[in-house]
């Protein structure tokens, strides 16, 4: 997938650093660079399309990629996630797993499968069910555009909040692995209170949050709403932009080739954002992560020369250089030895972060419960569980994500911590912490029977029983009054009203307590599952995390060792050169150094941002100032 | 003795026995009882419940505007004069307020009280459109001001008394699952269960939702018939109907002036201006040569919408209507506001009596729960639930209510002749038979007694379940009391 042309000077640089690793005998730093050559060129940068149902979210899609592929309607809503990048080809892929009836699928029954590009809108969307016996996870698609071709990654996410839309699971877990979300909002009216409450979680999940005002065309106030919006957001102290489009407009345009009218439409002001701003940030970090690389590996080529020649050079302080040499290996080799001072910081640092993390989830479930009880106490469950549920899995998803957000960001303390044991550069970055949400998939609340519908139509039958006789032959069905009364027409009616009241008063209470110990049953086996299942994840993600840790900085460890070991022993082989040879080993050396020291330099002169994004950015700058107001 | 009189014999008996005590909810109460049915509009900030509101009035009377408008529940209620009342929050008399109209709509000057001390505006109009009804507008429920949302709840949910309004209209644009928690909180809060008698949801803003294609209403429709359907709505409302809002206001509001600007415009060449018509910055700004100042242009956006200008234009350059009044009544008919009118008539008019009693009855039943140390108000408890129970009326709507909870199980068939004959889409006999309304008495008649026969049926099979023989009983009630007052038309 690597087509983009954005990093071929980084990675002619890094092709450079391997060649020469390879030359010096250093294949282990060769590997590192090797490595890096694939990331650099292919930055895959995911940015999350997000909010409410019916804002807009697919037409805004679409008419980035010119392209109907994520369906629009004015009634069915996008279903399941839908991942756009860049492919040579128009093709598409549905991710399916066979339906289980609950029962979370067995491992790997996961399948990525070709599916014909006109059959995206029947797979993506509510209707869904091309074949009942799958359940579809997923939708991928790639195609030619040359926006995706930089490594941008397009996610479009069910809205959250419709009727029949999936709870709002999916967006928070593609936002927490996401490198930028666009909240979507349509110019019909400014942010509702839900809307303001998930644009707060999401700016806590994601470190880049662009907001998108969408359907400017059909809305003659959008300015005032955008005015209104903005105030919202400062006043919350979110220091996120709001850039106005009009979807209709922007495909109107390109079906006229009209540029005015592209331009009227906000779009080139997006686009620039997403490739200038957005997937600039994300390949400026990568590219800097490689230019330390290389410098560093090319700190280390040089090392065993420099050595050489200075011992060379200088014979008379040949053994102090030999001594200081001497302590650097020592140096490395503790630092490889397992009574490490880095191991016992990581191995602390894992054990006090397990323990952390499962006390923070504790923390956060047991405020779910708490939170839970009160509102079961307070309601009967027969009217409130078809609510009480949506809130019960939002909430433990949103815990469960925000929990793992607290993972990550210890754990690259923790990274950091380990680092300055090695001078504190070249620290492991990309952690291997994953989306949590899937492991919740399996995970359902499964309320008794008592909180379905047949209970209803028990509880009705309950009191039709006592009520039942002559002419008036039935009771309250339980629409109109509090009192249902069986008026019998032998007893005087008095009598007869005063006891059918009396009892079904004591049945009424009777059955909510039975319902709100039901509802808390059921609300606690589903919080001990998705405890169960979480902290079994969590411990696993420690685990792969410890192990990732420990990998890469043995490997830093043992490349340092090898490094101080060939300069020691190039100093000593120095020292004992003859004075016939020397004049041919310094010209060698010169000339050795000199090309690493020319690949050092060309790395760390290297652009911030690649020549060709910033050409693609500076505009960029210029509108979005210019679009403020 | 019609329900009505039972529930004022009943509160007057009520008054009497409560006379030491703070009787001002049954005064409140026997007010309620002869003035028109209560309508309170509510939904989430901006889903048009002002406007709706005036288009129910066929007058601008409620403000709106671009951002949250109305933060005061407001009541319009028809009378002989003009007047406006506040009633501050901390209980001190209400003071009468000055008033202005901007461009219609009233603006209340609250004389330097802040809206948050302000319990309610009551506005009192002498108009058509406000005889059989008062309406009630009230703050969005989602608002971001904290003091907003709480008072809209607080008016719809109100913790210690019944909720004001008799029936109620919920607006929303599109079903969020927070619209079903509103609705769910407005239920009668002495039952368990949400009442769906006497709430109809609203898709408010169906202009919007194709995104001003033309063919958006039919769009919207659809939509509304799936929501409706939706088990989830059902058990909170009658019915989903769309209303395009804005085009019902403006099509009860139109002026001579507005009808000659669109006239101009659509004389204009169609394919000149095309490119204008595409966005309503567009519209606006539009070249100097296009008829109309751009000012003109902006204040037509404001009053039709980009989908008011582009369906205008449409009728216009086809024929279809040729003067001002064929283009208000088009757009009143194709906004979805007859239908929606019609539904108010047959669903809440015609059932007001029964619902005020019911109010009525609920009233007196609070009272006599909260003071039981007066020696009366066990027999009055009684009292109450003698007529609750023998009412045939209550038992309908309870009925109904059951059914539409899907607490009764049969064949969907037989579901829904269950809620036509219980009168869910209309009370008059032709209506909850399901034959065509011109059919002669003798006909009706026949066409009772053939259901009724179904019923009966139905009611002895010894496979019918509990429930259903329950619900049969009362289809059966009703059909031989329709049978009743057609053979003896001098009672009806």
């Amino acid at each position: 997938m690597s087509t983009s042309a954005v990093n071929d000077d980084v990675r002619a640089c890094l092709e450079l650093g391997v060649q020469a690793a390879e030359a010096y005998k250093r294949p282990d730093l060769g590997d590192r660079l090797h490595h890096l050559v694939g990331q650099v060129g292919d930055p895959d940068v995911q940015v999350v399309v997000v909010g409410e149902f019916k804002q807009g979210k697919s037409s805004l899609i679409n008419a980035l990629v010119n392209a109907k592929i994520c369906p629009v309607d004015d009634d069915i809503a996008t279903a399941v996630p839908t991942v756009l990048r860049h492919g040579e080809e128009k093709q598409a892929w549905a991710v399916v797993s066979p339906v289980t009836d609950g029962a979370p699928p067995p491992e790997g029954s996961e399948e990525r499968r070709a599916i014909p590009f006109d059959q995206v809108p029947a797979y993506a969307t509510e209707l869904g069910g091309v074949d009942h016996t799958l359940h579809i996870k997923g939708v991928e698609i790639e195609l030619p555009r040359k926006l995706l071709s930089e490594g941008l990654v397009l996610v479009d996410t069910p809205g959250v909040g419709g009727l029949g839309s999936a709870h709002a699971t999916a967006a928070l877990g593609a936002l927490s692995v996401a490198d930028a979300a666009l909240f979507v909002s349509d110019a019909s009216q400014e942010y509702t209170r839900a809307e303001m409450d998930f644009l707060a979680q999401a700016q806590d999940l994601c470190s880049t949050v662009v907001c998108i005002m969408t359907k400017t065309d059909f809305y003659p106030a959008w300015r005032r709403v955008l005015e209104i919006n903005t105030g919202h957001l400062n006043r919350l102290g979110f220091n996120i932009p709001i850039l106005p489009v009009s979807s209709m407009l922007r495909a109107e345009a390109v079906r006229r080739n009209d540029r005015e009218l592209n331009r009227e439409s906000g779009f080139p002001e997006l686009v620039r954002s997403l490739t200038g701003e957005i997937v600039a940030g994300a390949n400026a970090r990568e590219r800097e992560r490689a230019k330390i690389t290389i410098v560093n590996v090319c700190d280390q080529l040089s090392g065993q020369f420099e050595a050489e020649l200075a011992a060379l050079n200088d014979p008379e302080r040949a053994n102090e250089l030999l001594e200081r040499l001497e302590e650097a290996k020592r140096k490395s080799d503790t630092l490889r030895s397992q009574v490490a001072k880095w191991s016992t910081t990581l191995n602390d640092g894992v054990g006090d972060l397990t323990s952390d993390i499962e006390f923070d989830f504790r923390q956060r479930m047991r405020s779910i419960t708490q939170e839970g009880d009160a509102a079961i106490e307070n309601s009967d469950p027969l009217d409130t569980w078809a609510e009480f549920e949506p809130w019960l899995v939002n909430r433990v998803s949103h815990e469960v994500v925000s929990n793992y957000r607290y993972m990550t960001e210890r754990a690259s303390a923790l990274s950091a911590d380990v680092g300055t044991h090695f001078g504190g550069d070249e620290l492991l970055e990309d952690l291997e912490i994953h989306n949590p949400t899937s492991v919740l998939e399996g995970v359902s609340v499964e309320p008794s029977m008592d909180l379905t519908e047949t209970t209803a139509g028990k509880k009705g039958l309950t009191v039709l029983k006592g009520s039942y006789s002559g002419m008036l032959m039935f009771g309250v069905l339980g629409g109109m009054v509090a009192v249902a009364a069986p008026v019998l027409p032998f007893v005087a009616p008095a009598v007869g009203a005063m006891m059918g009241r009396g009892a079904l008063k004591d049945e009424k209470v009777r059955q909510i307590a039975k319902r709100r110990a039901e509802a808390r049953n059921s609300m606690r086996r589903y919080c001990d599952e998705v405890s169960f299942q979480v902290t079994k994840d969590s411990r696993d993600t420690m685990r792969r995390v410890q192990r990732q840790l420990r990998d890469h900085y043995s490997t830093r460890a043992e490349e340092l060792h090898k490094s101080t070991t060939e300069n020691l022993k190039a100093a000593q082989e120095a020292a004992k050169v003859g004075v016939a040879e020397k004049a041919g080993r310094l010209r060698d050396i010169e000339a050795e150094l000199g090309r690493i020291r020319g690949l050092r330099t060309r790395a760390a002169e290297l652009p911030a941002i690649s020549p060709t994004a910033q050409a693609a950015a500076q505009p960029a700058a210029a509108a979005a100032g210019g679009s403020g107001a | 003795m019609s329900l009505v009189d039972q529930a004022r014999a009943v509160l007057l008996d009520a008054q009497t026995a409560f006379a030491g005590t703070d009787a001002s909810a049954l005064d409140e109460a026997l007010k309620r009882l002869d003035g028109p049915l209560r309508v309170a509009i509510a939904g989430k900030v901006k889903a048009g419940k002002s406007t709706l509101l005036n288009a129910l009035v066929g007058e601008r009377l409620a403000p709106t505007d671009t951002g949250e408008c109305t933060k005061i529940v407001t009541w319009y209620q028809d009378g002989h004069t003009y007047q406006v009342l506040v009633h501050p929050r901390d209980g001190s008399d209400a003071v009468q307020a000055r008033f202005h109209r901007d461009e219609g709509a009233i603006e209340v000057d609250l004389a330097g009280l802040d809206s948050d001390h302000v319990d309610r505006i009551d506005v009192t109009w002498p108009s058509s459109g406000l005889r059989k009804l008062t309406l009630i507008d009230t703050p969005g429920v989602d608002s971001l001001s904290e003091g907003i949302a709480t008072k809209a709840f607080e008016f719809l949910d109100p913790e210690d008394n019944d909720t004001p309004a008799d029936a109620v209209l919920y607006l929303m644009k599109h079903i969020h699952s927070s619209d079903l928690r509103l609705l769910e909180a407005f239920h009668d809060d002495s039952v368990s269960q949400p009442n769906p008698v006497n709430a109809v949801a609203v898709l408010s803003r169906a202009d919007e939702i194709g995104a001003g294609r033309l063919d958006s209403m039919a769009s919207a429709r659809r939509i509304a018939k799936r929501y409706g359907q939706d088990g989830r709505m059902k058990r909170l409302v009658q019915v989903v109907v769309p209303v395009a809002g804005l085009l019902a206001e403006t099509g009860e509001t139109l002026t001579e002036w507005e009808f000659k600007a669109l006239r101009e415009l659509g004389n204009a060449p169609a394919k000149e201006l095309e490119p204008y018509l595409l966005s309503a910055d567009r519209f606006v700004e539009a070249r100097p040569e296009t008829p109309l100042t751009s000012l003109e242009r902006e204040q037509l956006l404001g009053r039709f919408g980009l989908f008011g200008i582009r369906l205008s234009l449409a009728l216009l350059r086809r024929n279809v209507v040729d003067s001002s009044v064929e283009l208000a009544d088009e757009l009143v008919s194709r906004s979805g506001l007859v239908e929606l009118q019609t539904l108010l008539t047959t669903l809440f008019v015609d059932r007001a009596d029964v619902l005020k009693a019911r109010s009525a009855l609920l009233a007196v039943e609070r009272m006599c729960n909260e003071h039981g140390e007066v020696p009366e108000s066990s027999e009055l408890l009684l009292t109450i639930e003698r007529i609750m129970a023998g009412a045939h009326p209550f038992n309908e709507l309870s009925t109904l209510a059951a059914v539409r909870s899907g607490w009764i199980k049969a064949k969907e068939a037989d579901l829904a002749d269950l809620e036509r004959v219980l009168g869910a889409s209309g009370t008059a006999p032709w209506q909850r038979l399901g034959i065509d309304e011109s059919t002669p008495p003798d006909g009706i008649t026949s066409a009772a007694i053939e259901q009724l026969g179904r019923w009966q049926r139905l009611a002895e099979n010894p496979f019918t379940t509990h429930d259903l023989v329950t619900s049969s009983r009362v289809v059966i009630r009703t059909l031989e009391e329709m049978i009743t007052s057609a053979t003896t038309p001098a009672n009806s």
